[in-house]
């Protein structure tokens, strides 16, 4: 009988939320490393295995890249699979991240955002989720512990849809995040048991199990090849309403959504939008009510979901918008700006030609204050009214 | 145990059992390494769940789009990833409850190179499988080039023999089945394809070891085309690799170290390097380095055995 928990609400960091998230998914296999922001979540854990909540085959590897494999093999064979890393760790595992996603295999992962090798830095940064855009992964950020315990439970029903089948991130800001010490309602096991059900119903996945010819990882080549990559690509794109319709499915079960793809506040009658994600949205949220008060009609896209990238519901909330700004927290070589901001930038021949403004902000714990999003808002208003404008900002 | 041993059917007998291989596989003229898998497969049974890599053994356990050239299960993943993507399948078959074999087939490139951390953490966590080297001494499959498997002395495309450069690899390789003995598994033994009895008892006793933790067979497989040897010598060149203890027939089962195919009179390695290509070019004082490892070696083997309380 697995073990049954009550409804409970707890001060809880962001690593204790993932972690309790991932215990009340019920994973088969657990296999993680230890890093630095990260290993709160994997210490809490192995509490729970040890402790007998968690009943599951936890697996101390000797490095990421294991850990990554243990899960996609666990997953190929029936499994439901769970890790977490961050920067160094997430990018020792780049190479099995293909196998994973090439697999389709509906492993959940959460990655702790900080600045990766190169110049080191034990700090916040968005550019180790930057540097696995094009594995083929789901990716999801999130903004407080609360969305964090919420949307890894989303994240499992989202990656073992049917429809889908592909492995999800969930990324959150170190430190800021991994961190910080919130209440959080922490569901029951009963309600979350009842939320993944509907996963029961499916379908059954292709499963490699003994006596049973299968190959998993055939080589596929020249047209074997070019048909799993197009269905991976569609998988990709049925991601977008189905993490719409996950978040209504959420609400529905828990009284708490987040909007899927992206969460707008006040852009519907805005002249001008900042878009951004992760912790800096609340920072964000409140400067965009004081320049409110001050007469500016900002509004505001807190971006959820990064891969697959939302286009058509970024367009409709920036369509007729007089300028943009959006804020990243990591950089894009070879375009000189911010990644997000080349990304939005790319839908110019939906949304139209308006002054886009991109701003660098919060790299290496660099805090993304207050004071800074009010310059980026007084940027991105004097764009709007035809004032000479930098493209590219680096804060502070 | 012993009972068992006296039960064991013979090699013939496991020859009655079904070739899981479909024939005509792309392996080339002479290959030990498809003796090697056919073997495995026939020993094991049929419900084995081979993982494996990219290598030399890849197009025949991957198959190609859907066309597959076995009837076995079959795990690929990347070089640095097989012991521990068997382990994902083998704790996901424990939590679930289901009863499976899982070997992992590598070359030495993949097991002692770049897969040997992931080996080496598969080992120390005693996870319950089986690892088979097929040890060819080097990266045949993309062009012969040396890994740390390669002997002394031998030339190979990335240790050439050239005018300035004349020895071949200046180092010798890395002995790594008594690297994995070190890893306090339940079982270890070398194997080799002239003497298939020995080998078929290895690996019966893999399988039930298998079942408590971690097994690990290094096997000994010359290459026809990246050692330069005739396509019907390959099983010769076994023999040879046996009676000169230059591979040793041996086992390690908890701890206790046996030599299980003893050699009365060891023959010089020469007799082996004189009919292999790669070590054609290495003069008398490079045999005699070469002939010093090999000595040195089996005296560590010999004292382990000794010290582990076995002969």
């Amino acid at each position: 009988m697995p073990v049954q928990l009550e409804r409970q609400t707890k001060v809880l960091t962001g690593n204790g939320a993932a972690a309790y998230a991932a215990m009340l998914c019920r994973p088969d296999v657990v296999a993680a490393y230890p890093i630095t922001p990260q290993s709160e979540v994997i210490e809490q854990l192995a509490k729970f295995h040890a402790d007998g909540v968690l009943d599951c085959q936890y697996v101390t590897v000797e490095g990421e890249n294991s850990a990554q494999n243990v899960v996609c093999a666990a997953t190929m064979a029936g499994g439901r699979a769970f890790t977490a890393t961050s920067s160094y760790g997430l990018v020792y595992m780049y190479d099995a991240m293909f196998n994973t996603a090439g697999y389709r295999a509906p492993v959940v992962m959460i990655n702790v955002n900080r600045e990766p090798p190169g110049i080191h830095a034990v700090c916040s940064g968005q550019q180790d989720m930057i540097s696995v855009r094009d594995t083929g992964w789901v990716q999801l950020i999130v903004e407080d512990c609360q969305e964090i315990m919420d949307t890894t439970i989303m994240a499992f029903r989202l990656a073992e849809d049917y429809d889908v089948q592909l492995p999800v991130i969930v990324n959150y800001d170190g430190y800021y995040l991994s961190f910080l010490a919130e209440s959080v309602c922490i569901p029951g096991s009963g309600e979350v048991d009842q939320y993944l059900e509907v996963l029961k119903g499916q379908p059954p996945r292709p499963r490699l199990m003994p006596g049973d010819p299968m190959g998993c990882g055939s080589h596929g080549i020249g047209m074997g090849y070019v048909e799993l990559r197009k269905k991976h690509m569609a998988a990709m794109e049925r991601v977008k309403t189905k993490i719409d319709e996950i978040d209504e499915e959420f609400r529905g079960a828990f009284g708490r959504g987040y909007g899927g793809q992206i969460e707008e506040y006040r852009t519907e009658d805005a002249d001008i939008v900042l878009v951004t994600s992760g912790s800096a949205v609340g920072t964000a949220r409140t400067m965009i009510d004081a320049k409110r008060d001050e007469g500016i009609k900002v509004g505001l896209v807190k971006l959820r979901l990064f891969r697959p990238f939302p286009t058509e519901r970024l367009c409709q909330a920036l369509k007729g918008k007089k300028a943009i700004g959006v804020l990243d927290r990591s950089i894009c070589f070879g375009w000189n700006c911010g990644p997000l901001y080349m990304e939005t930038r790319a839908l110019t021949p939906e949304i139209g030609v308006v002054p886009m403004l991109s701003f660098i902000d919060g790299l290496a714990n660099m805090d993304i204050t207050q004071e800074h999003i009010g310059r980026m808002i007084d940027d991105i208003q004097g764009a709007s009214e035809g004032r000479p404008y930098q493209e590219v900002t680096w804060l502070p | 145990m012993a009972e068992q041993r006296k039960r064991q059917p013979k090699v013939c007998d496991y020859y009655q059992n079904e070739d899981q291989f479909s024939p005509g596989v792309a392996f080339c003229s002479g290959c030990t390494l498809e003796l090697n898998l056919r073997f495995i497969s026939r020993v094991l049974g049929k419900d084995i769940i081979f993982v494996g890599t990219p290598s030399c053994s890849a197009p025949v356990l991957h198959g190609q789009n859907v066309a597959a050239w076995h009837r076995h299960a079959y795990y690929a993943c990347t070089m640095t990833g097989v012991a521990s993507s068997a382990s994902g399948l083998t704790r996901y078959y424990q939590q679930a409850g289901i009863d499976a074999t899982v070997v992992c087939h590598t070359g030495d490139g993949c097991a002692q190179d770049v897969g040997f951390q992931t080996l080496s953490g598969a080992a120390e966590r005693n996870e319950k499988m089986i690892y088979i080297t097929y040890d060819n001494e080097g990266y045949m499959n993309t062009g012969i080039q040396q890994s740390s498997a390669t002997p002394y002395g031998a030339s190979t495309s990335t240790t050439p023999v050239g005018r300035a450069a004349r020895g071949g690899k200046p180092t010798s390789s890395k002995n790594m089945p008594l690297v994995m003995a070190m890893h306090d598994i339940p079982y270890v033994a070398t194997a080799t394809l002239s003497h298939l009895e020995d080998y078929a008892r290895k690996l019966v006793k893999a399988k039930e070891w298998a079942k408590e933790g971690f097994a690990y067979l290094h096997v000994f497989c010359p290459c026809v085309v990246g050692w330069k040897i005739p396509t019907d010598s390959s099983i010769q060149v076994c023999r040879d690799a046996v009676k000169t203890n230059y591979f040793p027939l041996w086992e390690m089962e908890e701890g206790t170290c046996r030599i299980t195919h003893p050699v009365k009179e060891p023959r010089p390695v020469s007799e082996l390097t004189a009919t292999v290509g790669k070590f054609k070019h290495m003069n008398d004082e490079g045999l005699a380095v070469l002939q010093g490892q090999v000595d040195q070696r089996f005296k560590v083997l010999q004292a382990l055995c000794g010290a582990s309380g076995s002969q």
